[in-house]
């Protein structure tokens, strides 16, 4: 790290001055301007008003650090720069939203077929030749399948942009601004630069300030860089970089205690935190691996249906059709061949799986996100709040020469430590009385972990510890009454105040100190062992310093605690304590013990990890806080394993300096922000490979979103976890942004595709298992869907080769396609996972694909083809019965089809009118129809299980299921049997004996499954297996 | 997924396709080396095969159960369609339009008339010889034969019968002399027919309501099928069957005016009323006779 090297390199403006200038840049190269984000990004960010004098300030904004702004020039600048406000990101117009939704592969396919439909039925009615309207009706069929499949996917859309919305009710905000002397409260989006404001503590910053002046002013950053630690704020200029200075307060940050006034000196989308929302939007969106499946497989059966189309209309055209005919001819195939359920089918599945991950709290915003999770092979996560409580916790205490660890749990179920030491009552005194911090009133019903405190992180830590350990603080501190106190400074680093004592007998005064332990020993002479106080000699230092080393390695925040009696001969009742004089014991007193704070790790997050690991998903944490609290973090969870050493472990185990360590031995590897922006991507890339174990800590937001880009170079799926503004481009960037509920800024949900409503990262394994299990079962139901394409597209193909009657009508398809198989193909997303999903490598995005060959192989020419045998039989069969035998039926189409016949005689010498053929075609269609239904009922059952028996998986077990299957037969029975079919879509009652024609065939296709499985699950890697495994 | 969408030129794709058509490296032809290629074939043959002879055989079985004589079902055939001829279409339906005095717009018609009654001829018809059931007005019912060597006796429908429109004496069926001859034939189907089949004539004028034709002459008189051509046992059991017809001659139709006739076959059980079959029990047509003296006026 250079001089000026920042762990923070945020591109801002160069000036305002050059705003202008570099809108209009921006807007010319619209194209290329996602990468001049990315590469503006690198440029030092170039605010200089942290090192002006108040003076130059006041010039500068015209204003005034005493008296403030005059309200008309307030006015102008508002004017001129807008409200201070993040401008939401812009959205894409409504009707571009839903013409998307319209304009899919398979939708223009079937627009297309729609428009030869419509083209059909328009020369059909020129040339009067009109037999019927099936064209017309067909035409709109299509059109409307395609509108509602639409409308059903912007709806889906339109209720996860709802979710959002509804976070995104913000109460407007109050700011305390100085305005022509005037003190007054105004809504903070009405704040200009220049203007002057007073933040206290719980103020929401209003915009990027200057500080004026400040009196113990601290400032919560970690919605910006993800530090849990607060930072003083002070009128001085301490360092180049504005991120690193103390005198500059920024936007959305919180002020936790203090006050503070400072000059406004950007607002809105100008601030820090605007520039990175902005930086957000401005990273595209990834296509999910699931709309990347999808699109695969729909260009190939959407170029499957063209080639189909083509060729038979080449055939048709060659054999002498006219030429209409063979246009009707390949529209009737792209809509046979076209899965036209298929959209909505995935869509429903996806939007159940997306209720489902509701319910455990996962809110998905982008359907398509849920499948994401599944094939999600890393996971950055955030550490502050996602992986950890977000909450300074006392951890560890050490006294009685011992390290005892206090319980982090959030739900205080964790083992406590042993309270019974005289020492324990005594450090527990001091940290009890020497804290100033105090639950805010009215919060007695709250658990006392989630209760707000009013004063500074470890204080809060350290008053929620005292009241869960020894009881009501505040009244424990009434009864040792307060007599002064000297509150914490950065030199003399510790805080102390005098107590009476509780006994009322009892004179003497008690002085309590707690500081930074270095120099809370320095003033200590004697130290508490088991109650007892014994002389503090050079071994009981040496305890000290190896516990502090200990805790200090644990990326715990320490602090010293020690206490003195007073003499009530020197200090009698009464006794006049200046603070200031400090004509009081300062030295000479009895060290109490030690106290270590962190923010402890959630408790699921450790189980959650481990999950994620036997998933095979690497798990690497991405923090802006400090490196080591960050391994000790990670340690702590598991992303570090029990065992794995970073390059620095092993040279300091071995005594060897860092560059003689043998990079592969190194499991794990610690990487912080200045480090990582010395390395090339290329660097980043063997870093990424040569150590499972990450941890990236000071990392800035850009930096965030080149660890997830490195991550995709490797072929990885990348999920990042976060919750502060800081990681929304990156959230962005990721395959699945997952955003946490409660804690995550707007910014951050805004980016994400998922929220997690409890912010549990457990609820993220959750997540993957459904996604697994939704990419399983989507193929189970693509398989379906595209099984029943052949006995669709085969009657059509023998229609015109052999010229039979036509045995399946397009209107009867879309019946099979919407109607009928729609609600089995849904039911399978209900199927259970056949094996224990969580115990397998993410999928290979590029090997293992939604669709793959042997899918569709099996599908179409095995199953697909004895369904068409089923159907054919079936067919011959109705029309043999009825007097047409197979042998006649060949060759007959020009004769039956002729309208002005009405005498064409069958194989018994009857003579059939035009309208007698035609609902003996109507029966064709229906038997087929039946036929198809059988088949699927069995197909459906096949669909179960890709590798198991059915008998194994339950076949009754999957309830959906089977509801759907009785739905599908009664749906089919309403149709054949309900009167007024016939005309209206061309379904004949009929015979009952036709229904269990089929039947052999599915019994057929289920026991040759069966044997398939059977063969899969015995001879793993075969030939067989290969072949025929999907 | 960086991997999954990066740009590809051209020429790499081509490459690639290059590669899955003959990768040198795996000897792989369109991604399988040859010998997994006859695997799969041989795989694929075989499994074609055993459903092909399933499907021959499930035809089979189907065949087998068949009657040869008579369809299993007669759905479709509830009542028997009518045709007539000649059988000239329009637009809408049958259509008849001829100029009395031009004798080239109704010779087809005379044609189509003469061609079919040809089958009807007594030469035509030796073969089969009159029998006492071909007599009376009753049902020539005959035992189904037992195998398909043994044939079943019809009787011959001579068009004499038809009289005045037979074409015999007169061989312009009256059309120059604007008096056409139709001739109604019912479509033959494997039932027993109610006991009196009568053919009768409405006439339409336009969308008026209808009102019955006058003077109007049947052959064979009353317009009736008689019974003992009922029932028809099947094209294998009796291929001597010859439909009996029935002609009707219009004498006094309207002149240079489109008239829309329907003739309906009457019978118990012969349903006429199908709005969807335009020929189910009846036949339905237009017609319209241009005399001279109207065209040139």
């Amino acid at each position: 790290m250079g001089k000026k090297g920042d762990q923070y390199e945020v591109f801002v403006e160069m000036g305002r001055d050059t705003n202008g200038e570099m809108d209009a840049k921006i807007k010319k190269k619209k194209k290329v301007k996602k990468k001049e984000m990315l590469e503006g990004m690198k440029k030092e960010m170039e605010i200089d008003d942290h090192e002006l004098t108040i003076e130059e300030l006041e010039m500068k904004y015209s204003t005034s650090t005493t008296k403030g702004m005059s309200s008309t020039l307030a006015a102008q600048v508002l004017e001129r720069d807008g409200a201070n406000e993040l401008k939401p990101p812009k959205g894409t117009p409504e009707y571009v939203k839903f013409a998307r939704q319209l304009a899919g592969g398979l939708q223009c396919l079937m627009w297309v077929a729609a428009v030869i439909c419509f083209i059909a039925f328009g020369i059909q009615f020129a040339q009067e030749d009109l037999t019927s309207y099936d064209n017309l009706y067909l035409a709109i069929t299509l059109i409307a399948v395609v509108v509602v499949t639409g409308c059903f996917g912007y709806y889906q859309e339109f209720k996860s942009t709802n979710i959002i919305a509804s976070f995104k009710n913000l109460v407007p905000q109050k700011a305390t601004v100085f305005r022509d002397g005037q003190k007054s409260q105004i809504n903070a989006n009405q704040l200009v630069v220049g203007d002057l404001v007073e933040i206290k503590g719980g103020d929401r910053v209003p915009a990027d300030v200057r500080i004026i002046t400040a009196q113990g002013c601290k400032v919560d950053n970690s919605s910006l860089t993800g530090e849990s630690e607060p930072q003083s704020k002070g009128p001085e200029c301490t360092h180049e970089n504005p991120l690193e200075t103390r005198n500059i307060a920024f936007f959305s940050t919180t002020c936790l205690e203090g006050i503070a006034t400072g000059i406004i000196i950007n607002t809105g989308d100008r601030t820090i935190i605007g520039r990175i929302a902005s930086l957000a939007s401005g990273v595209g969106n990834e296509k999910t691996p699931i709309a990347i499946e999808i699109e695969h497989f729909v260009d190939i059966i959407a170029g499957l249906a063209i080639f189909f189309g083509a060729t038979f209309f080449v055939v048709a055209m060659v054999i002498g059709y006219q030429f209409l005919k063979a246009m009707i001819f390949f529209m009737a195939i792209v809509v046979a061949y076209v899965p036209e359920g298929l959209l909505a089918t995935v869509t429903v599945c996806l939007s159940l799986t997306a209720k489902r991950l509701a319910k455990k709290n996962c809110v998905v915003k982008n359907l398509e996100a849920v499948e994401t999770l599944g094939s999600t092979s890393v996971i950055c996560s955030d550490k502050t709040g996602t992986l950890t409580q977000n909450r300074m916790t006392v951890s560890h205490l050490w006294f009685d020469n011992h390290i005892h660890s206090a319980d982090t749990t959030e739900d205080q179920s964790g083992q406590s430590f042993d309270q019974s030491s005289e020492t324990w009552r005594a450090l527990g005194r001091v940290a009890g009385l020497c804290n100033r911090a105090v639950f805010k009133p009215g919060q007695e019903e709250i658990p006392i972990p989630k209760r707000e405190v009013i004063g500074d992180a470890s204080e809060t830590a350290l008053l929620k510890f005292t009241e869960l350990t020894i009881g009501n603080v505040i009244d424990y501190r009434g009864r040792f009454k307060k007599i002064c106190e000297v509150p914490f400074n950065s030199t003399n680093k510790f805080q102390l105040s005098i107590h009476e004592l509780e006994d009322p007998l009892d004179l003497r005064y008690l002085l309590v100190m707690k500081g930074a332990p270095e120099r809370i020993l320095e003033r200590c002479s004697t130290i508490m062992i088991k109650g007892q106080e014994l002389p503090l000699d050079e071994q009981w230092k040496e305890a000290f310093q190896t516990a502090y080393m200990d805790l200090g390695s644990l990326g715990e925040r320490v602090l010293g605690f020690c206490h003195i009696f007073m003499n009530e001969k020197e200090y009698p009742r009464g006794y006049n304590f200046d603070t200031d004089e400090m004509n009081f014991p300062t030295s000479g007193l009895c060290f109490a013990g030690l106290i270590s704070m962190i923010d402890p790790p959630r408790a699921t997050v450790p189980d959650a990890v481990m999950k994620c690991r036997t998933a095979g998903i690497r798990v690497i944490m991405v923090t802006g806080d400090h490196p080591i609290t960050a391994k000790a973090i990670a340690a702590n969870v598991g992303i570090i394993s029990e065992g794995s050493e970073t390059v620095e472990d092993i040279a300091t185990r071995l005594r060897i300096p860092v560059e003689q360590v043998n990079r592969g031995d190194a499991r794990a590897c610690v990487i912080n922000g200045g480090q990582l922006k010395d390395m090339t991507s290329d660097e980043l890339d063997d870093a990424l490979r040569a150590h499972p174990e990450m941890v990236f800590a000071r990392t800035s937001p850009q930096q965030k979103l080149i660890i997830v880009e490195s991550c995709q170079r490797l072929g990885s799926i990348v999920a990042v976890t976060g919750d502060g503004v800081n990681d929304s481009p990156a959230l962005k960037k990721a395959d699945i942004g997952i955003a946490m509920g409660i804690a995550g800024s707007d910014a951050a949900k805004n980016a994400a595709d998922m929220i997690l409503l409890d912010d549990n990262f457990a609820s993220i394994v959750t997540g993957v298992e459904q996604g697994r299990l939704i990419f399983d079962n989507l193929k189970k139901s693509i398989a379906y869907t595209l099984t029943k394409n052949i006995p669709e597209l085969t009657p059509y193909l023998i229609y015109i080769t052999v010229s039979v009657p036509l045995p399946l009508g397009c209107i009867t398809i879309l019946f099979i396609e919407l109607a009928t198989d729609i609600f089995p193909s849904v039911s399978l997303a209900y199927e259970k996972a056949e094996s224990d999903i969580m115990h397998l490598k993410p999928r290979n995005p590029k090997r293992d694909r939604l669709v793959n060959e042997a899918l569709a192989v099996y599908s179409y020419f095995q199953i697909g083809a004895i369904q068409s045998f089923a159907g054919f039989t079936d067919y011959f069969t109705a029309m043999a019965q009825e007097g047409w035998l197979p042998l006649l039926c060949v060759g007959l189409r020009s004769q039956w089809e002729n309208p002005h016949n009405q005498e064409v005689q069958d194989s018994y010498g009857q003579e059939w009118t035009y309208s007698q053929r035609l609902y003996q075609e109507y029966t064709c269609y229906t038997v087929f129809f039946v036929s198809i239904e059988i088949c699927q009922i069995s197909d459906v059952l096949i669909r179960k299980t890709r590798r198991l028996s059915v008998f194994q998986q339950g076949f009754f077990r999957n309830k959906v299921l089977v509801t759907a299957i009785v739905f599908q037969l009664l749906l089919g029975n309403f149709l054949c049997y309900c009167p007024g079919m016939p005309n209206i879509f061309n379904f004949m009652p009929i015979r009952v004996q036709w229904w269990f024609v089929p039947v052999p065939f599915g019994i057929l296709i289920f026991v040759y499954d069966e044997i398939r499985k059977l063969g899969v699950r015995r001879h793993p890697g075969s030939w067989w297996d290969k072949e025929l495994y999907y | 997924m960086a991997a999954l969408k990066e740009k590809r030129t051209c020429a790499q794709r081509c490459e690639d396709f290059g590669y899955f058509v003959w990768n040198p490296d795996t000897k792989q032809l369109l991604g399988r080396t040859l010998d997994k290629w006859v695997y799969i074939s041989l795989y694929y043959v075989a499994f074609y095969i055993v459903m092909s002879g399933l499907f021959v055989l499930a035809l089979y079985v189907l065949l087998s159960t068949l009657s040869p004589y008579t369809p299993t079902y007669r759905d479709r055939l509830q009542s028997p369609g009518v045709v007539m001829r000649p059988n000239t279409y329009g637009d809408e339906g049958l259509l008849i339009v001829y100029e009395v005095n031009k004798p080239d717009s109704y010779t087809p018609l005379i044609h189509t008339l003469q061609n079919y009654l040809t089958p009807y001829n007594r030469t035509e018809q030796h073969a089969h010889y009159e029998n006492e059931h071909c007599n009376g007005n009753k049902y020539f019912t005959q035992n189904e034969p037992k195998d398909p060597e043994q044939k079943l006796l019809s009787c011959p429908f001579y068009r004499s019968s038809l009289g005045k429109c037979s074409g015999m004496d007169n061989s312009t069926f009256g059309y120059p002399d604007g008096q056409p001859c139709i001739i109604i034939k019912m479509n033959r189907v494997s039932m027993d027919l109610p006991p009196l089949v009568n053919v009768y004539f409405l006439f339409f004028k336009q969308k008026g309501e209808p009102k019955n034709l006058h003077n109007i002459e049947y052959f064979p008189p009353n317009g009736t099928f008689d019974l003992h051509y009922f029932p028809y046992y099947g094209k294998i059991a009796q291929p001597s069957y010859m439909n009996p017809l029935v002609a009707v001659k219009f004498n006094s139709l309207e002149k240079n005016k489109l008239l829309k006739i329907e003739c309906r076959v009457v019978a118990d059980k012969i349903s006429a009323d199908n709005i969807h079959d335009p020929y189910e029990g009846k036949v339905e047509f237009e017609i319209e006779i241009k005399n001279g003296t109207a065209v040139n006026k």
